[in-house]
Parts: C-alpha cells; sequence; structure tokens
C-alpha cells in the first residue's frame, strides 16, 4: 500500500509541475458529464495529425503562425490531390532494380496514395497551432539517452549485425508480426499512416480504450493496484484516477520488446485526459524512464470527435505478408546462394 | 524558413516519429524484389477485403493462358470510412497494375505500386482525411461523409 | 494533569491511531476484501437497464463440442491395432489433451445441416488438425467467444455496450443505433443491439465464413446471422440465448442456451492471452533460416 501512496505522489508531483502550464478551464454543459458526475469522455475519436511528435530542427517555437499551419497542410493536400491524378494506361513496368522511392516504399514504389489516412491538419491544442506534440522538453524533442541506455542499445545493435533480418519471425517488427500495432500504443501518438481512430467507453470502474489496430482493447482499472513486477502484458498495465475533472492513467509493467524510443522495462508514462468541449479531448503524455532518459517528457494531442465507425482490424487472420517476407528471404538464398 | 523546408522537416520527423525504421513497420522493401518489375492488365476475380493489406485477385493472360496474380494493396478501413464496400468494385473489372513481384518467385503476387482502371483512373480516390479541426475552416466539417462510390469500374 | 503526558506514551498513542487509520483505509474504498462488499457497491441498473458491468465466463465444455458428447481420448485421431489411437501430433498430451464430456448446449441436441454441410462438419472435424481456427489463434467469432475456456469483460455504460475478451484480445463493440449492412465482412460480425424489457438482444451479421462453433469442426457460411439475448437472473448470472440462422448450410434455424457467471472475487480482472506470437514457430517454424530440429 505505501509503495502505491509513494508512486501515486510522484505522480501527482510530475503532473502538478505542468500544471501551471495547463489553460483555463472551459465550463461544460451537464450533458458532457456522465451518471456519476465524471467528464464523459467517451465516444470514437481520432488523433490523426500532421505536426510529428517531435519539433523539426529548423523551427524553434511550439506555437506556428496561422501561415505557417496553412501552408503545411496546403502541401499535404495538393501533394494529395496530385496523387489522385489519372496515371498513364500505356505505362510499362517500373524500373528493373527499383524505382527509387524511399522510406516505407522501400524501393518498390509501396502502393497508391489512396490507402493512406495520415490526417491532414496540424494539431490544434487550446488554440495554438503546434509544431511538435512533445511540449516539455521546451524544444519539443526526446531528451538524451542516459549513457545506460546508450550501452543498451549498442549491445543491441551488436546483437542484430550478427544476425539476419529475417532468419525468424521474432526478428520481424511487432507491427510485421501482428502482435502490436505500428507506434508505441501508450502513449496514444498518432502513426502517421492510417486507423488513427480510437474508442472510449467509460464505467466508474473502468475505463476502455480501443485502439483500431490491432483491436487492441487497453482496460484501465479505476483504483486499481498495478500488477506484479513479473506479469508484463503487452501494452502495459493500467491504472486511473480522477482528479477533478481529469482522468489521469498510470502505465506500468510493459514487456520488454515494447521498447519506445529505446526505453527499458522501468518504462512508465502518466496519461491525462481532459473533455476541452464537446469535440475534442486534450490528451496529454508524460513518458519517463530514469534508466533510458536523462528526464522525462511530456507531449500533448487533441483528440477530435469522430461520426464514423471502427472496423474490425483483424491483423493476423489475413497476414500474407509475414510468410511472403520469410519465404521470400529463403527464396532469394536458394536464388542467389547467399545470405541476402 | 520556407513552405518546403517546412514541410520536409515534418515529414522527416514524421518518418521517425516511433523511433523504429518506418521501413521496417511496412516492409515492403522486405517482401518485394525492385529487380522484379511487373505491369499486369486484367481483369479482378476476387477482392479480399482483409487487413493488414487488401489482396486484388487479378486474372491476366501470359502466352495464351490465365494466370492469377494477387496484387497487395493497403487497410480497407480508411476506404470504409469513405463510403467504399466490397461490391464498389466489381468482379470482371478491368485494372492495370504496375508493380514488383515478391521476392518469393514462386508466388504470383506483387505489390500495387499504382493500380488503376483501363484508362487510368486510380482504383479509388484518396479524399480528406479524417482529422479535421471542427472550427468551420474544414469544407466537410460536420462529419458528412462523401457519397459512397457507384460500383463498376467505367 | 490532562497537559502532562510522557513522550513514550505519545509515540504509542500515535502508533495505535496510525494502526487504526491504516486498517481503516485497507478496509475500506477500492481495498474491499470481500464479494459481500464489492457486490453491495455494484449498482442494480445502469441508465435505467440491468446492469451488464462484469467478468463473466461460461462454464461448459461447449467450445469443445456444442452438442451433448461423451469424454474422448483426444481431439484428433488415427488409426489403431484396435481402437483409433490419438493422432502423433497430440499423442505427448496424454490426459491433459483428452475431451471432457459435456451436456452440450444447443436446445434439442441436433444441428439441422443441409446435406453438402453435414459432410463438411465430418470433414472439419477428421481434419481438425488443418482446420480449427482456434488452433492458429484466430478471432473466434460469435457465439463461440462467448463459450470460450476464458472470461470476457462487459463494459457498459449509458453510451455504450463492449465487449473485451480474453481470449486473442477480441473485441466487440455492441451499436446502439444500426448502421445499416456491415460495407465488409468480419470475423467477429457486426453487432447491433437494443433492450427488451430487461433482455439485452443483439443482432450479429457481416460475418465472413472462416470461423467455427467449436473444435468438433461445426461450421457456417458468410450468410450467417446470430441473434443473442443476455438477460439477467440476478447480479451474477445471465442467462445467453443465441438463434443461429444460416440458409446455405441450415435446413432451419436453431438455438444455443447456457448461462454466463460473473467473477464475483473483488480482485477479478481480465487477464491477457494474445496468443499470436504462441503459434508463429506452428505458422513459420517451417520458413526460419534454420528450422528447429
Amino acid at each position: 500500500m505505501r509503495n502505491i501512496l509513494v508512486g501515486l505522489a510522484i505522480a501527482s508531483v510530475a503532473a502538478t509541475s505542468l500544471a501551471a502550464q495547463a489553460p483555463k478551464t472551459i465550463a461544460k454543459p451537464a450533458a458532457l458529464r456522465t451518471s456519476d458526475g465524471k467528464p464523459d469522455l467517451q465516444g470514437v475519436w481520432t488523433n490523426a495529425t500532421i505536426t510529428p511528435l517531435e519539433r523539426p530542427q529548423n523551427i524553434k517555437d511550439l506555437v506556428l503562425t496561422e501561415e505557417a499551419a496553412a501552408r503545411m497542410e496546403k502541401a499535404v493536400t495538393d501533394r494529395r490531390d496530385r496523387l489522385n491524378e489519372p496515371s498513364d494506361p500505356n505505362r510499362t513496368a517500373p524500373p528493373q532494380g527499383g524505382d527509387g522511392s524511399t522510406g516505407a516504399a522501400g524501393n518498390v514504389g509501396g502502393y497508391n496514395n489512396f490507402w493512406l489516412d495520415p490526417g491532414e491538419r496540424v494539431a490544434i491544442v487550446d488554440g495554438q497551432r503546434r509544431s511538435s506534440l512533445i511540449i516539455d522538453p521546451p524544444d519539443g524533442r526526446i531528451p538524451a539517452l542516459t549513457q545506460e541506455a546508450r550501452t543498451r542499445q549498442q549491445a543491441r545493435a551488436k546483437l542484430a549485425m550478427g544476425r539476419g533480418q529475417y532468419d525468424h519471425p521474432e526478428y520481424r517488427p511487432l507491427a510485421e508480426r501482428c502482435l502490436l500495432s505500428f507506434g508505441p500504443t501508450t502513449p496514444l501518438v498518432p502513426n502517421y499512416f492510417y486507423n488513427n481512430n480510437l474508442q472510449i467507453v467509460q464505467t466508474p470502474d473502468h475505463v476502455m480504450i480501443l485502439m483500431e489496430m490491432v483491436h487492441d482493447a487497453r482496460v484501465v482499472r479505476i483504483g486499481g493496484t498495478h500488477l506484479p513486477k513479473h506479469i508484463r502484458p503487452w501494452m502495459g498495465d493500467s491504472i486511473g484516477h480522477w482528479e477533478g475533472d481529469t482522468l489521469v492513467v498510470d502505465t506500468t509493467n510493459f514487456p520488454p520488446q515494447q521498447n519506445f524510443r529505446g526505453a527499458s522495462e522501468n518504462l512508465h508514462v502518466v496519461e491525462r485526459f481532459r473533455r476541452a468541449d464537446d469535440k475534442t479531448i486534450n490528451y496529454r503524455f508524460t513518458v519517463d524512464d530514469p534508466t533510458t532518459f536523462t528526464a522525462p517528457f511530456t507531449g500533448e494531442i487533441p483528440f477530435r470527435a469522430m461520426e464514423e465507425l471502427i472496423y474490425e482490424y483483424a491483423c493476423h487472420e489475413g497476414n500474407y505478408a509475414l510468410g511472403n517476407v520469410l519465404s521470400g528471404a529463403r527464396n532469394e538464398e536458394k536464388r542467389l546462394g547467399s545470405k541476402q | 524558413m520556407t513552405t518546403r523546408n517546412i514541410l520536409a522537416g515534418l515529414l522527416l520527423a514524421a518518418v521517425f516519429v516511433t523511433g523504429r525504421s518506418v521501413i521496417a513497420h511496412h516492409a515492403f522493401g522486405a517482401e518485394f524484389d525492385p529487380n522484379a518489375p511487373i505491369r499486369l492488365q486484367g481483369k479482378v476475380v476476387r477482392l479480399e477485403w482483409v487487413n493488414p493489406h487488401t489482396w486484388i485477385h487479378i486474372e491476366t493472360v501470359k502466352d495464351g493462358k490465365p494466370e492469377i496474380w494477387m496484387v497487395e494493396g493497403g487497410t480497407p478501413n480508411t476506404l470504409l470510412r469513405r463510403g467504399i464496400t466490397r461490391d464498389t468494385v466489381a468482379v470482371g473489372t478491368e485494372v492495370i497494375v504496375d508493380g514488383y513481384q515478391t521476392k518469393d518467385h514462386s508466388l504470383k503476387r506483387a505489390n500495387g505500386r499504382d493500380v488503376t482502371f483501363a484508362d487510368g483512373r486510380k482504383l479509388f480516390m484518396g479524399s480528406s482525411g479524417t482529422g479535421a479541426p471542427r472550427d468551420g475552416s474544414d469544407p466537410i466539417e460536420g462529419g458528412t461523409k462523401p457519397a459512397p462510390k457507384k460500383p463498376g469500374g467505367k | 494533569m490532562a497537559a502532562f503526558r510522557p513522550v513514550h506514551t505519545t509515540r504509542i498513542l500515535r502508533d495505535i491511531f496510525i494502526a487504526f487509520a491504516t486498517a481503516a483505509v485497507v478496509a475500506t474504498g477500492f481495498w474491499m476484501t470481500s464479494p459481500v462488499e464489492s457486490q453491495a457497491a455494484r449498482p442494480a441498473r445502469i441508465a435505467g437497464k440491468p446492469n451488464l458491468n462484469g467478468i463473466w465466463q461460461a462454464l461448459n465444455t461447449a467450445n469443445y463440442d456444442i452438442l451433448s458428447h461423451q469424454a474422448k481420448a483426444a481431439l484428433a485421431f488415427r488409426p489403431g491395432p484396435v481402437v483409433p489411437v490419438p493422432a502423433a501430433p497430440v499423442l505427448a498430451f496424454g490426459a491433459v489433451g483428452a475431451v471432457p464430456a459435456g451436456n452440450g448446449i444447443v436446445e434439442g441436441d441436433e444441428i439441422p445441416y443441409l446435406p453438402e454441410a453435414a459432410k463438411k462438419q465430418k470433414e472439419n472435424q477428421a481434419n481438425w488438425l488443418d482446420r480449427d481456427p482456434e488452433i492458429k489463434c484466430y478471432l473466434p467469432g460469435v457465439p463461440r467467444a462467448n463459450y470460450m475456456p476464458m472470461p470476457f469483460q462487459i463494459l457498459h455504460s449509458d453510451k455504450a455496450v463492449f465487449i473485451a475478451y480474453e481470449y486473442a484480445g477480441a473485441v466487440r463493440n455492441i451499436l446502439l443505433k444500426d448502421p445499416g449492412p456491415a460495407p465488409v465482412d468480419s470475423w467477429m460480425g457486426q453487432s447491433v443491439g437494443a433492450w427488451e424489457g430487461d433482455t439485452f438482444v443483439v443482432t450479429v451479421t457481416g460475418f465472413n465464413d472462416q470461423s467455427w462453433f467449436d473444435r468438433a469442426g461445426n461450421h457456417h457460411s458468410d450468410k450467417l446471422k446470430v441473434v443473442e439475448r443476455y438477460t439477467p437472473q440476478g447480479p451474477d448470472h445471465l442467462w445467453y440465448e443465441a438463434t443461429i440462422e444460416d440458409p446455405t448450410t441450415f435446413s432451419k434455424p436453431w438455438k444455443m442456451r447456457f448461462p454466463l457467471y460473473r467473477h464475483i472475487n473483488p480482485d477479478a480482472r481480465l487477464n491477457q492471452f494474445k496468443c499470436v506470437e504462441f503459434v508463429e514457430e506452428l505458422m513459420y517454424g517451417k520458413l526460419r533460416k534454420q528450422p528447429v530440429q
């Protein structure tokens, strides 16, 4: 019991140090409360945005001007419109040796842009157009790693060098194995690709957060206590409590494979959900892991009410890709006679 | 600070947002062979509306014989929210695909690098995404969905 | 006299006070120690309807076979010199791999298959190891999800009814407003729910044809429609009925029914069984660079 109280106290101190930056509360009509008097967080929400997690190197301020934000958004929609235009029906096969595309497209051109739905707006929180989701540290970037973390990463990299990335399914990314989605799941950072949607259901003793991918339901036990240290479910273990009109969710017990930006088993995430108006939840998260990051970091993401439905994302059941990747590597080894 | 630099910075930042390589997420480079380009033209025989990737089954003709190829697309969920259903693209619709075959050459599978109707129009259209702010500036504010697409390819 | 107290008595009194205060806090609030206390705190109704919240579980062996069945040696067999014996892949499980008996959950203890579908059920059962989607940790479908040997949690608020299953992290959001026909097939279907008095009625459509009803090969097509009825029998029991309709598989509708029991342990919580990683060796082992010998 003492550990719980100490844990809550630490969480409160961490939270209140940022509370000074919190904006004035907006009066909420009675309709936005549940029958037990708490702010109603329920519904289907999207956290899609073009604002990145970390501030780009060439932007100094957290807040963008209206003009700068509009220019960014127009660049994204212009690109979308351009990629919607018809192709040449007489086009030939793409170039031998790859089409030069980088990043996710992997030199094979990925797939059409119409499959993507990354969001087309910068994040607006309390009227501010944001250049990064991270608000603290003030430079909007994840703090430096500790020496311990850097050593860990080097060891991991060394291990990875000595083996083929297609040798075993366990070497493949969690998303490719359909164990979890891209992105950390906790905190609820958008993935900048698609299906950035979540549903919240709220009862007096539980709050359920469903992420569309991979139909991952996180059940937060209000007033609960954390699981024993050796039990580490995917997405960690979340407990919650109300601080006035803010739902505070505390998550620990992450499995080692969920090493968000290099985090260790000591990863600890505190999330704060506050209803800003009838169409918006202001979501704030703080990540701390003193054995990995030299300081905690905090971000804010607006969740916007969505009128559409979340559809089933049964990933494993349709996962041709993982088999294709592994059989492709084996096929190539046979064909080319060497380790690719 | 030009718009282009800002945008480039934003997109670059988005690429590394989770710290894990975006290439690893999507595995296009892991699954498909840049040394095996293909162009397919044929009729849709089946649309597998599954996650994580839709698969479009196409019957083409090679050396006078029919061949069935599977072409990888994206998640169907985004299309469903735009009013596109499993009936939107009818069986028998003629499509053109350019892309690359899987590294496993024993499979007739390829990525749908560009999937269009026979006249070059994109098979589906990308429309305004979710995430628009409800501040009056977005034309689709208020949750109005685009009208469902009519089936067929003409 | 009251003003003067020896120091060590003060300390003792303070310690006693702290002990009492701690005990009081531990005994109240969210550290309830008995089922009676936690049941008392549970509201009987949510927005005027019976409270469906809780962690629920079926107590039957329907997942082995929804029809009545006696115990048998294994889930898969091969010919033996005298009687069929467990198939090689399951032999090592011994009694752990045996199938327990069950009374069945089907009204009339008979499934009205059309002839082709009846044949397919027999083939499914004979080829269980290759065909049962449960083996590959595929989503269980409805109503099988409700009688898997693992609990599920119903979250019932004034706005929503949502079911989170322990098995494979399956989920069902029960839509309270009918959006029309499902635009795509899915493993868990599209659920639309409404109250009829104190019974929550859920109509599920939009299934694919991939899931089974049990480990005995009972199956359906993508024309499946399930109508569920959840009727509370007091705070800790639900009477569950599911009417199955599928004109391409069955000659007429038929019904399953069984009780659902609420976990009354105050510490009850849903655990996690994300089994996708458990089946990687099974599904991809042959594609390893060096398969396990």
